[in-house]
């Protein structure tokens, strides 16, 4: 009988073999938007797409660290991510590749890394949530959050993991480690609610248990779309008038990629304007950062409606954003 | 003499030679993080140890909820007549199969309540079914004449003989409880809202594995592992001492009449389980399949139907994708678990202290594949397995569903030894005596008796195989899952779309707890 049970594994193992795919892409945007146009890729290419999707609202340490943990043996041939600094944090790691694309070398020169290791578009704004039903404050600028009248109604997610983490990595870029840790210390000291993620306490206001919320867009947009009695505020971060924080998807063709011919042909195809549109129009409304394409409803044009933070550096953002989040961590993991 | 297939152990080496390659084999990489300095790391400095002794109280506080609202419940389902009793029986397993942030989602939505009590409150509620149904099962094995013998002596006595019986398998789910929620920080994340926050020791592993090396998320689990296996160890001494009582396959014992004033209690007290259980957190979840503002132009109803229909439009891949690996998973434990729970019953039950050392050694190093975060078991099977020469395998269905299989094997080795060591050894040594073979002495003399048990065992393996998240991201065969299209709604806030799947995915595996009822039942009755 043990020979037999043997037998038997060996077989499972000779039938649990995959057929290799053409192209392997990580995906951490929304499955529900990303997942019909890689299967219109699929349809215009007749390549296989093998797309692996991240998952974060569980707290998972996500496909960032799966890149790096595969890097001795690569596995994925495109890294398609909802966010910038961790795309840069895998550059400078020696985890991406340069390509040059030609769809890409249309986008503004801010979102394109000069070596084409990797593109940016398609951005999420970091703004504030508010009841248009209630008479209470929301704030306009960052810093009057810690207002006492505003903390009490108000709430942002803990800065451990996501945008928030990214963004308050850009606050510590801005104005100092010590600055971003003396804000955060005041908004604990203060009456804020803290959320365990973006989603979560754009929910507290859709519910009407807060006022406001510092959110993304495409969670505003959720709220919108669902009837509550929301509005949009766009959130100026820096100096007075310096403007509202962009967070891009972007994408990279991952160094020692198994398909690097498919994985360019990718890129180029991710990269045209059709789908920059595509994603403002959707029900994510991502903000397109290209000036000729239409944006969302309602959101307005980045630059044109509403100013845009630009003085800060990502690659420097990028580069501390690990020492940002164990600083963090000790801050709030108590 | 005794003949070659009344020989243990080819068997046994062919059993443990299976859970070494799916269950130990992946956590190799791991082992230089899990032994170390690290099991000091709470004492480092307070707000380490903080963080340590909350996790202790409020996973603790979790288990000791979830064990005596099981026992609870399982007596009033399985031995007495109070009304809704079946219903609950039937009902109760349906908690165990949502993930529970979900749940803790939806207690927040019908109550607004935050805090770590609520924390705990919700972990104990979300995993009170497996003490309840791992009790229900050692209670409907007790012997009638002894419970009955009992009765002559008084309700009082009854009732502590029956406790008495169904301990040590609520101990077992209880522990199983505390392994699991301490493991845990999404749920006391989620209800950490306002000041003072508070966070548990998980948070720490999952901050450690998210930057720098996957090793150094092994090792802050170090000290929640130790813990772990100290508990373990005490259940598996608390199950030996309290394990004695006989129990076999005669008469069903009568249940318990309830008259008057105690039967109003009763069915009291099994409404209020079913409503805290089931029926609310489930209610919500079907409320927010449509739920909308004020100015949503279309009714509940239709954004309900579209919710539903999302899930049958996008998700039936992923789901049927899930389903197998679960199967697979459950098969693996059907195949095994048995086989490993003899074999732990027989080292543990030799009467020299070196044997019975070495069975409880192996024992606790039986548990090591569940205890061991899955993120850091999901670096380790990259590290090991991700290299060109195996990758159709890698990435091939199979090896995804081993490795779950082997992640919860453990759960149903320890419910099948817990059974076992319930029943009378005399029949299997009656079975030696005769000289029959191996295999068919265990299964008569062991498995037959408790078929409900084994297929409750691989069952459980299956569910928890389909909750796992963090293993799906990380093993490339495993992404396209339930989970993974699940989670990924849930962070992206489609509410509709995740509340509808939740219930469609309680739907479909509750199909089969029905079927196992339906076994129990038809088991109890013979």
């Amino acid at each position: 009988m043990p020979q037999s049970l043997l037998l038997l594994f060996a077989a499972l193992g000779v039938l649990g073999c995959a057929r290799e795919p053409d192209l392997v892409v990580y995906c951490s945007l929304d499955q529900d938007f990303a997942e019909p146009l890689i299967r219109e890729f699929e349809r215009e290419t007749g390549l296989r797409v093998d797309a692996q999707f991240d998952v974060e609202r569980n707290k998972t340490v996500g496909l960032v660290q799966r890149i790096l943990a595969e890097r001795d043996h690569p596995r994925a041939d495109v890294f398609w991510n909802n966010e910038l600094a961790h795309t840069i944090r895998l550059k400078q790691a020696g985890a991406t590749a340069a390509h040059d694309s030609a769809t890409g070398r249309t986008l503004p020169e801010a979102f394109r890394d000069p070596e084409g290791h990797w593109y940016a578009f398609a951005a999420r704004a970091r703004v504030v949530l508010y009841r248009t039903d209630r008479d209470d404050p929301h704030p306009k600028r960052l810093d009057a959050m810690l207002e006492p009248a505003m903390a009490a109604r108000g709430g942002l997610a803990k800065p451990l993991t996501g945008t928030t983490l990214t963004n308050f990595a850009v606050l510590a870029e801005l104005r100092g480690r010590e600055a971003a840790l003396d804000w955060l210390r005041r908004a604990l000291d203060s009456d804020l609610t803290w959320g365990s993620g973006n989603a979560d306490v754009m929910r507290k206001v859709a519910e009407g248990r807060l006022s406001w919320c510092f959110t993304d867009t495409d969670d505003a947009a959720r709220a919108i779309d669902a009837g509550h009695p929301v509005a949009v505020e766009w959130l100026d971060q820096g100096p007075p008038g310096e403007g509202v924080l962009l967070i891009p998807n972007s994408i990279c063709v991952l160094a020692g990629a198994p398909h690097p011919d498919a994985a360019a042909r990718f890129v180029d195809w991710v990269l045209r304007p059709e789908v920059e549109a595509r994603l403002a129009q959707s029900p994510s409304r991502q903000i397109p950062v290209r000036p000729e394409v239409p944006p969302p409803p309602g959101y307005g044009r980045p630059g044109r409606d509403f100013p845009v933070l630009s003085t800060f550096d990502w690659e420097r953002v990028a580069a501390s954003l690990e020492d940002r989040e164990s600083d963090f961590r000790a801050l709030f993991v108590r | 003499m005794r003949s070659s297939s009344a020989d243990p152990r080819p068997w046994q080496g062919a059993a443990w030679l299976g859970f070494a390659l799916t269950a130990w084999l992946p956590l190799l990489p791991l082992l230089g993080g899990l032994f170390g300095a690290a099991v000091l790391l709470p004492f480092r400095d307070a707000r380490l140890f903080g963080l340590f002794t909350r996790t202790l109280w409020i996973s603790g506080g979790a288990a000791l909820l979830a064990g005596a609202l099981g026992l609870g419940t399982a007596v009033l389902a399985t031995r007495t007549d109070a009304p809704l009793r079946r219903v609950a029986w039937v009902l109760l397993p349906l908690p165990l199969l949502l993930p529970p942030l979900v749940l803790a989602q939806a207690w927040y939505g019908l109550t607004g309540w935050t805090g770590p009590v609520t924390a705990m409150a919700a972990l104990g509620l979300a995993h009170a079914p497996l003490p309840a149904l791992l009790a229900a099962r050692s209670l409907t094995r007790q012997l009638a004449s002894a419970h009955e013998a009992a009765l002559l002596c008084g309700p009082t006595l009854a009732l502590r003989q029956m406790l008495r019986g169904a301990l040590p398998a609520t101990a077992l789910g209880a522990l199983f409880v505390f392994c699991l929620t301490a493991g845990d920080f999404a749920v006391p994340d989620y209800f950490s809202v306002q000041q003072p926050l508070f966070h548990v020791w998980g948070m720490e592993v999952f901050g450690h594995s998210r930057s720098g090396d996957s090793i150094g998320g092994v090792r802050a689990a170090a000290p929640l592992l130790a813990l772990q296996l100290a508990v373990l160890l005490l259940a598996l001494r608390l199950q030996r001492r309290l394990g004695e009582l006989e129990v076999g396959r005669g008469r069903r014992p009568a249940p318990l009449p309830l008259r008057g004033a105690s039967r109003h209690a009763a069915a009291l007290a099994l409404t209020v389980v079913l409503a805290v259980l089931v029926v609310a957190p489930l209610g919500r979840m079907l409320w927010e399949t449509g739920a909308a503002g004020p100015l949503a132009p279309e009714s509940w109803w239709t954004r309900s139907q579209d919710s539903f229909g999302q899930v049958f439009e996008r998700a039936r891949g992923d789901l049927l994708a899930s389903l197998g690996h679960a199967g697979t998973a459950a098969l693996l434990a059907l195949l095994l678990a048995p086989w490993l729970a003899h074999g732990l019953l027989l080292l543990t039950a030799r009467r020299r202290p070196a044997l019975r050392l070495a069975g409880s050694a192996l024992a606790l190093a039986s548990a090591l594949p569940l205890l061991v975060p899955s993120v850091a078991l999901g670096f380790a099977a990259i590290v090991l397995f991700d290299r060109p020469a195996l990758r159709p395998f890698y990435d091939g269905p199979l090896f995804g569903s081993l490795l779950l299989g082997g992640r919860y094997l453990p759960i149903a080795v320890f419910l099948l030894l817990e059974r076992m060591r319930t029943l009378p050894r005399s029949p299997e040594d009656a079975a030696v005596l005769c000289g029959f073979p191996y295999p068919r002495r265990v299964v008569r003399s062991r498995l037959a008796a408790q078929l409900g048990a084994v297929l409750l065992a691989a069952g459980l393996v299956g569910v928890f195989a389909l909750r796992e998240l963090d293993l799906k991201v990380l093993v490339s065969s495993l992404n396209h899952s339930a989970a993974v299209r699940y989670f990924n709604a849930l962070h992206f806030a489609r509410d509709g779309f995740v509340a509808a799947f939740g219930l469609v995915y309680a739907a479909l595996l509750f199909l089969p707890v029905l079927l196992h009822q339906a076994l129990t039942d038809r088991d109890r009755d013979r």
